[in-house]
C-alpha cells in the first residue's frame, strides 16, 4: 500500500519544529512513531500536504519525577514506559495500559505515549480501504453528512479505543500543549472533545509536549477486553483510581470507561460515591460497575466489533476488576 | 515531487538511495535495493512479515519512511548470515521446522533475533510475547516457539537441534 | 490394485526421518522467490476495478479519460471479454463482468500501466453509471419464490446440483431409536489468509504462446482453464506454460482459477508485454474465496445402547454470486456424514444458492469440518441424552478395518481407537471438575489415499540420473508450503540408496513436469508420493540390472545403500552408484538412466447414489481439548489441546507435526475468533487488524501424537495428513465449552458475546425453574 504524496519536515529542535508548525497549520501532521497516522494516510482517510516528523527531538522522550508529578514527554516510546520502575509503581494503569497496546515490536521504538493518546477515533465504518469508502456516500467523519453506525445520527459516533488516554484520565493527568508563541497546561479530561470528527482540543499549530501525572499516595489499576491478547483494539476498556484514606477508606475516587464513546468518560458521579466506603466494599464497587454501564451504554454504538449489548454488559466487568484490584493493590 | 538522495546503512554497507519523501523503508529495501527477503503483507503494520531493525530493535518497515531510517543501523534477514554460513537462530528455526510457505520467517526471524539479543535465554511464555506482532497461517507458531528457545543453546537439545544429532 | 509397498517392517534409512524442508534455508535467508520478489524486463502492472454495488445494473461505462493517462497501456471492460471466457466448474463467471454486478467483489474494468500508481490513478479515471438492484443476502431468503434472482437466466436462486443421498431407511430407524437429538448450526465464512498475497505475471511469446507465472496449487488444471482461454480469445492450438513460484501459502485458495489470473492474461495480449496483477491484503481479502457457509440441520439417532441407530443432515450453503469449488464441497461433507462412525442409515441433501454475497471456494478440509461441528457437538447430546460417556459412545461406534461404510467408502487401515486412546493418555476427558474449566472430544475422517473428485486422481513423475549420483524429480505434485519437495525426495533417497541432499525436486513448470490433479484433498504425499516411488522403483530395476553385470551377482541378492550398490551376502563387493552410473553412459550403446511413471490410485468416482470409493484410504483422527470459560466475559482460554492422527506412516515427523499444528490453530480460529463480516455483501473487515488471526500468544503448545497404521497402499504406508488437524477443532471446542459451563453454541465463531449470552439465558432459565 502505498503513501500519499506529502512533504517531510525533519526540524532538529522543538522551536524549530513549532515554527513549522505555525507556518502549515491544517496542511501539517505530527508525525511520532507512526503507527496510527500512516495506516490512516495509507488508507486515505488522511492527506497532510506535510509531515513534520518528531524525531529529531530527543528533548520529548523523558520520564522524571518533578516535585510531586510524574512527568512524561510525548514522544516517549511505549516501551521506555512499560520498562520505567517509577510508572509501574506510581502509575500502575499506565503501565498496564501501554503493555496491552499493539505488540511488543510496536512498542519501542515507534509506539509513542503521545501518539496513543492522540490516536485518531475508530469506527469499522470509517477505518475501511479508498476504495470500500469511494463505493457508498461519506460519512460525517470522512467529510459527508450521514453516520453508518447509527440511523440518523446527526453527528460522527466514532469511538476512541486508546488504551493510554483511558489510563491517564483515570490517573488524573493533565498535558502541556504547545505553540509558537503559548504554552498551556490542561486536563487530560479536558482535551477529549467528545466530537467524532474532531476528537481533540488541539489547535492547529499546538503540538503535545508533555503528559504530567499527580503523585498522591493514590492506587490505580487498568482492564481491557479485546478478542485477542495482541494487535487489537479493545472494545471495552476501564481504568480505576482509588486513594485510601487513614482509616483505610476511600478518600478520592475517579472511574473512567473507554472505548465505549466519542472519548474516555470519566464519571465524576458515580466515582464520588465511593468516597467514604470501605475498601472491602464489593456490593459498593458491584453498585458503581452496574451504574458505569448505565451511564456509558447510552453514548456507546454498534462500530468496533463486538455488540453493542456485551460492550455495554462487559463494562460493569471491567469497572468491577479495576476496582477490585485497586483495592487488593492498597490491601497488599 | 522530486526525489531526495538519501543515505541508509543497510547491514553494514552504506547505500545511497534516490527516494521520495512518502517511500516507506520496504518500498525501498524491496523495489529500489532487491532487498526482497522483507516481506509485505499486510501493508498497516498489523502481521510483522515486514520487520527489520533499527539499531538493533525489530521495526515495521512498511510504517517506517525511508527518511526517518536515515542515521540508524538498519539490519534486514538477508544481514542475518555471515555470506552463507546461517545464524545460529536461522539454523534452528531450518532444523525445528519453524519455516512452512517461509511468509513470515524473515519478519518472525527479525523479531526473535531482537529478543535473542535482550534475552538469550527466553521461556514459552516470553517468546511468545516477543512473536505476538508477527502473524504466521501455516505453523500454529508451536516449532517456531520451540526454534527460538533452543537457538544456539547448548543445554535443552531436542531431537531436532542440530549439534544434538 | 498393485500394492506397492509391503515395506511395513523394514529398517529405513531417510523414511521416517526428521529431515528439514528443503528450501527452509533460502526462505530463512530471504533469498525465496515469490511472486511479489518477481520482475520481467518490460513489465506493465495490472489492476483491476471492482463495482460498488452488491447487485447492479451497468447503465454506462466511460473509460477514455483512462485510456487517455500518459503510462497507460491498456484498459478493458466487459466489452472486451470474449463471450465464452468463463470460470469456474458451472462457467458462470466471466473475469469481467458485462451488463450487470452481483457482488462486491465483480471485476467491472482492468488497467495495465507502467507503474502501479498509474495504473491505480487510471482506475479512478474511469467513470461508471450503475443502477442499483435490489440485493438477496440470505441463502434461505433466496430460496423463496419471490426473491430477486441473482442470475435471471438461471430461472432460479437455487443451484441445479445432485447433492442428496439416502442409504438404508432414515425413517424406520428414527422411530426404531431410543434417543434422538434434532439441532441447527450454522457456520460463517472464513477465509485462509496466506500471508503471501495473490499475484500473477502473464507474458506471449511472438507465436501467442502463453507463459505465466501465478500462485497455484493446480499447475495442470490452471492450464486446462488458460488454455480455454485462449481459445475464446480465437487462440487455438496454442501451448500455455504455467510456472509456480514459491508459494506464500494455499490453504485451498488457490485450487481454481481467478479472474485476475485471466485478466492478466488479456492485459498481456492488448499490450504484448509482461504484465503482472499483484494483490495487497484488502484485496486479498475481498477478491479471493472463502470457505462456504453453512447452515446445517441435523437429526442423529442412537439405541438404548448407545449404537448409533440413524443420521440425517440437511444443508443449505451460500454459494455467493458465482460457482467455483465451493458448490462441491457438499460431495466431502458427504464423507463424515456416511462415514463417520459405524452408521446405516444416512440422509443428506444440501442446497447451494446464489446470492449476492461472495463465492466461496476450496478451503483446508473441504467441507469436513462445518459437517463435523454438527455431527460431533450432536453426538455429545446424544450420549448425554442416553446416559453414556462421551468417549464411550465414539468407542463403540468407531470405524474399524475392513469396514465398508454405506457410502461404499472401503476402509483399509484404521487407528481411530488408537488416537481415542491417545487423547485420553494426554488429556483426562473425564476427571474431577474444577470451576469453568471442561474437557471436550471429537474426530474426523478425512480422504486419505487421494480424492477421486476429477476424471484422473493422478499424478505424474519423471526422474533421471546424472553421472554423479544425482537425481532430478520432475513431479506433477505441488509444494505450497506443506513439504511435498521433502517427501517427494525422502522417497526417492530411500528407495535408491542416496541421501535427501541428492535429489533436487522440480515441482513448478508445466513445461517440465508432468500432469497433476491438484494439491488438494490431502492427497500429494499419497499420490505424488507414490508416482515418485514408482518412477523410483523403475530406475533401481536398472540401476540392479547394471549391478548384477557389473557385481556379477544376482539383482535379487543387491542393496542400495549409502549412495553405494552392495551384494548383500558379501558386502566386500560393491561399487559406488555414480560410478556405475558412469560405466552404464560411457560404454557401447550407453545408457542414461530416467524413468517415468504415472500413478492414478485405484479409487473410484462415485456413482449416481454418491456410491464408490473415494479413496483409496482413510485419515482419522482424534482431538482432545481442555478449556477454561470465564463467566463473567464469556472469554474461552484454551489450556490444553492433543490432536491425535493416524497417518499411516510418518514419511518425515517434523513437516507432519507442522501440518497438525498448524491446522489445529487455523481451527481454534475457525472455532473461536475468526469470520468475515459483512454487511450486505459487503465484506465489513478486510484487514488483519479486525480479522482475528490466533497470535503466537493466543496459540498453545499443542500435542500431537502420531499413529502409525501403516497403509497397505500409501508409499511405504503413508496416508495424507494437509487437512485433517483443523476438522474436529471447532467440536471439540464446542464439546469443551458445554462440559466447562454447561452451554451449547450452534453457531461458530463461538465468541465471548455468543458464550456469555448463552450462560445468561441458562440462568434466567434455571431462575425460573
Amino acid at each position: 500500500m502505498r503513501l500519499p504524496k506529502f512533504n517531510y519536515l525533519g526540524p532538529k529542535t522543538l522551536d524549530e519544529a513549532l515554527d513549522l508548525l505555525d507556518t502549515y497549520k491544517d496542511d501539517a501532521k505530527i508525525l511520532a512513531g507512526g503507527t496510527d497516522l500512516l495506516v490512516r494516510m495509507k488508507k486515505g482517510l488522511l492527506k497532510p500536504k506535510v509531515l513534520i516528523s518528531l524525531k529529531a527531538l530527543n528533548e520529548l522522550s523523558y520520564i522524571k519525577k518533578q516535585s510531586g508529578f510524574i512527568k512524561i514527554g510525548a514522544r516517549t516510546p511505549l516501551a521506555d514506559i512499560i520498562d520505567s520502575d517509577l510508572i509501574q509503581k506510581e502509575a500502575k494503569a499506565l503501565f498496564q495500559a501501554c503493555k496491552k497496546i499493539g505488540a511488543i515490536s510496536i512498542q519501542h521504538f515507534r509506539g509513542t505515549i503521545g501518539g496513543n493518546i492522540l490516536q485518531d477515533n475508530r469506527c469499522h465504518h470509517y477505518n475501511q480501504s479508498d476504495f470500500h469508502r469511494s463505493g457508498r456516500q461519506a460519512c460525517h467523519k470522512d467529510g459527508g453528512k450521514i453516520c453508518y453506525a447509527r440511523e440518523e445520527a446527526d453527528r460522527c459516533n466514532s469511538t476512541c479505543q486508546s488504551d493510554g488516554a483511558t489510563a491517564l484520565m483515570a490517573l488524573g493527568a493533565d498535558i502541556t500543549l504547545v505553540s509558537k508563541s503559548n504554552e498551556r497546561t490542561i486536563d487530560l479530561a479536558d482535551f477529549y472533545t467528545t466530537d467524532g470528527i474532531m476528537p481533540h482540543a488541539c489547535e492547529s499549530n499546538e503540538l503535545l509536549k508533555e503528559i504530567i501525572i499527580p503523585v498522591f499516595g493514590a492506587h490505580s489499576s487498568y482492564q481491557r477486553l479485546a478478542y485477542r491478547s495482541a494487535i487489537d483494539y479493545p472494545i471495552v476498556c476501564a481504568g480505576v483510581l482509588l486513594k485510601p484514606s487513614l482509616k483505610n477508606e476511600i478518600a478520592e475516587a475517579r472511574i473512567v470507561v473507554g472505548a465505549m464513546g466519542r472519548s474516555p468518560l470519566f464519571l465524576a458521579q458515580i466515582s464520588s460515591s465511593l468516597k467514604g466506603k470501605k475498601l472491602n466494599d464489593t456490593i459498593a464497587f458491584k453498585k458503581a460497575a452496574d451504574a458505569s454501564m448505565d451511564s456509558s451504554a447510552t453514548f456507546a454504538v454498534h462500530n468496533v466489533g463486538a455488540t453493542l449489548e456485551y460492550r455495554c454488559s462487559m463494562v460493569s466487568q471491567m469497572v468491577f476488576q479495576a476496582l477490585e484490584q485497586t483495592a487488593e493493590t492498597i490491601k497488599a | 515531487m522530486e526525489k531526495i538522495q538519501i543515505t541508509l546503512n543497510i547491514n553494514d554497507k552504506s547505500c545511497e538511495v534516490m527516494v521520495y519523501e512518502n517511500d516507506t523503508l520496504l518500498e525501498v529495501l524491496r523495489d529500489k535495493l532487491d532487498l526482497t527477503g522483507s516481506k509485505e503483507s499486510c501493508g498497516e503494520g498489523a502481521c510483522g512479515s515486514c520487520t527489520v531493525h533499527m539499531d538493533g530493535k525489530p521495526v515495521r518497515s512498511c510504517l517506517t519512511l525511508a527518511m526517518e531510517a536515515q542515521g540508524v543501523k538498519i539490519t534486514t534477514v538477508e544481514g542475518l548470515a555471515n555470506g552463507d554460513e546461517l545464524s545460529d537462530l536461522q539454523q534452528s528455526f531450518i532444523d525445528h521446522g519453524a519455516v512452512q510457505c517461509g511468509f513470515c520467517t524473515p519478519g518472525m526471524l527479525m523479531s526473535a533475533d531482537a529478543l535473542l539479543k535482550e534475552n538469550p535465554r527466553p521461556d514459552d511464555k516470553t517468546i511468545r510475547k516477543a512473536l505476538a506482532g508477527n502473524i504466521c497461517r501455516c505453523t500454529g507458531y508451536t516449532k517456531i516457539v520451540e526454534a527460538v528457545a533452543h537457538a544456539g543453546n547448548p543445554k535443552d537439545h531436542c531431537l531436532d537441534c542440530k549439534s544434538a544429532k | 490394485m498393485s500394492n506397492l509397498n509391503p515395506d511395513t517392517n523394514r529398517e529405513f534409512d531417510v523414511i521416517g526421518k526428521r529431515i528439514p524442508k528443503l528450501d527452509a534455508a533460502q526462505k530463512a535467508m530471504g533469498r525465496a522467490e515469490y511472486i511479489q520478489d518477481i520482475k520481467l524486463p518490460g513489465m506493465l502492472f495490472g489492476k483491476i476495478l471492482y463495482c460498488k454495488y452488491a447487485h447492479a445494473s451497468i447503465v454506462k461505462i466511460d473509460t477514455s479519460k483512462a485510456r487517455a493517462l500518459a503510462g497507460v497501456h491498456a484498459v478493458l471492460t466487459g466489452q472486451d471479454v470474449p463471450k465464452k471466457m468463463k470460470m469456474g466448474f458451472y462457467k458462470d463467471n466471466p473475469p469481467i463482468k458485462k451488463g450487470k454486478v452481483c457482488s462486491f467483489r465483480d471485476e467491472v474494468a482492468a488497467v495495465a500501466a507502467i507503474s502501479p500508481e498509474i495504473a491505480k490513478k487510471a482506475l479512478d479515471l474511469i467513470e461508471i453509471e450503475y443502477e442499483e438492484l435490489p440485493g438477496i443476502f440470505d441463502p434461505e431468503k433466496a430460496m423463496e419464490k419471490d426473491s430477486p434472482l441473482v442470475h435471471e437466466y438461471h430461472k432460479s436462486n437455487v443451484l441445479k446440483l445432485p447433492w442428496k443421498l439416502h442409504y438404508g431407511d432414515v425413517e424406520k430407524a428414527e422411530k426404531e431409536s431410543d434417543f434422538v437429538v434434532e439441532e441447527k448450526f450454522t457456520t460463517q465464512w472464513v477465509t485462509h489468509c496466506c500471508l503471501g498475497t495473490s499475484g500473477a505475471i502473464a507474458l506471449f511469446d511472438s507465436n501467442d504462446n502463453l507463459t505465466i507465472h501465478t500462485n497455484t496449487q493446480i499447475p495442470s488444471l490452471a492450464q486446462k482453464d488458460f488454455l480455454e482461454s485462449l481459445k475464446a480469445m480465437g487462440l487455438e492450438n496454442k501451448r500455455v506454460r504455467v510456472i509456480k513460484p514459491i508459494i506464500g501459502g494455499g490453504f485451498g485458495s488457490k485450487l481454481d482459477t481467478y479472474a485476475y489470473e485471466h485478466i492478466a492474461i488479456l492485459l498481456a495480449y492488448a499490450c504484448r508485454k509482461p504484465v503482472k496483477i499483484m494483490f495487497d491484503r484488502v484485496e486479498e481479502f475481498k477478491a479471493t474465496s472463502t470457505r462456504q457457509p453453512t447452515v446445517i440441520y441435523i437429526k442423529q439417532g442412537c439405541d438404548k445402547n448407545g449404537k448409533l441407530t440413524f443420521r440425517d443432515m440437511r444443508m443449505i450453503l451460500d454459494n455467493g454470486a458465482y460457482t467455483s469449488w465451493g458448490a462441491t464441497t457438499p460431495s466431502v461433507m458427504m464423507m463424515p456424514i456416511t462415514s463417520l462412525y459405524r452408521v446405516d442409515n444416512v440422509k443428506y441433501n444440501a442446497k447451494c444458492v446464489y446470492t449476492n454475497n461472495t463465492y466461496s471456494q476450496a478451503m483446508r478440509g473441504y467441507g469436513n469440518p462445518q459437517a463435523t461441528f454438527a455431527i460431533e457437538s450432536t453426538l455429545d447430546m446424544l450420549a448425554q441424552k442416553a446416559g453414556i460417556d462421551r468417549v464411550e459412545i465414539r468407542r463403540l461406534n468407531r470405524n474399524q478395518p475392513g469396514d465398508v461404510t454405506p457410502q461404499g467408502f472401503k476402509i483399509s487401515s484404521c487407528g481411530l481407537s488408537e488416537c481415542i486412546d491417545e487423547v485420553e493418555k494426554e488429556l483426562t476427558i473425564d476427571g474431577p471438575k474444577e470451576k469453568g474449566i471442561g474437557t471436550g472430544i471429537a474426530s474426523l475422517i478425512h480422504v486419505g489415499g487421494g480424492a477421486r473428485i476429477y476424471k484422473s486422481d493422478g499424478c505424474g513423475a519423471i526422474l533421471k540420473m546424472d553421472d554423479y549420483g544425482k537425481v532430478d524429480i520432475f513431479t506433477g505434485g505441488t509444494d505450497m508450503g506443506q513439504g511435498l519437495d521433502n517427501i517427494t525426495a525422502q522417497i526417492v533417497a530411500e528407495e535408491l540408496g542416496l541421501f535427501v541432499e541428492d535429489i533436487n525436486v522440480v515441482h513448478s513448470d508445466t513445461d517440465v513436469c508432468p500432469w497433476d490433479v491438484g494439491a488438494h484433498a490431502s492427497r500429494s504425499t499419497f499420490v505424488a508420493g507414490n508416482a515418485a516411488l514408482g518412477a523410483a522403483k523403475k530406475v533401481k530395476e536398472t540401476i540392479l540390472e547394471y549391478g548384477s553385470k557389473l557385481l556379477d551377482a544376482d539383482p535379487k541378492n543387491l542393496v542400495l545403500k549409502d549412495r553405494t550398490i552392495f551384494v548383500l551376502d558379501d558386502p566386500e563387493k560393491s561399487m559406488p552408484i555414480d560410478k556405475l552410473l558412469r560405466k552404464a553412459h560411457f560404454s557401447p550403446q550407453g545408457k542414461m538412466l530416467m524413468a517415468d511413471f504415472f500413478y492414478d490410485p485405484d479409487n473410484e468416482n462415485m456413482g449416481k447414489e454418491f456410491k464408490g470409493n473415494m479413496s483409496v484410504t482413510y485419515a482419522f483422527g482424534a482431538h482432545g481439548v481442555k478449556v477454561k470459560v470465564d463467566e463473567e466475559t464469556g472469554k474461552v482460554k484454551v489450556l490444553d489441546y492433543v490432536a491425535a492422527h493416524d497417518v499411516g506412516r510418518a514419511i518425515n515427523p517434523l513437516l507432519l507435526e507442522g501440518q497438525v499444528y498448524g491446522g489445529v490453530v487455523m481451527g481454534l480460529g475457525y472455532a473461536l475468533t475468526e469470520e468475515v463480516v459483512t454487511k450486505d455483501g459487503q465484506n465489513m473487515n478486510a484487514n488483519f487488524r479486525d480479522y482475528k488471526l490466533f497470535t503466537a500468544k493466543d496459540a498453545i503448545r499443542i500435542k500431537a501424537p502420531v499413529v502409525e497404521t501403516y497403509d497397505e497402499y500409501g508409499p511405504f504406508g503413508a496416508k495424507g495428513i494437509g487437512e485433517p488437524g483443523c476438522v474436529p477443532t471447532a467440536p471439540a471446542i464446542a464439546n469443551a465449552i458445554y462440559d466447562a459451563v454447561g452451554v451449547r453454541i450452534f453457531d461458530l465463531p463461538i465468541t465471548p458475546e455468543k458464550v456469555l449470552a448463552a450462560l445468561k439465558e441458562k440462568k434466567s432459565a434455571t431462575t425460573k425453574i
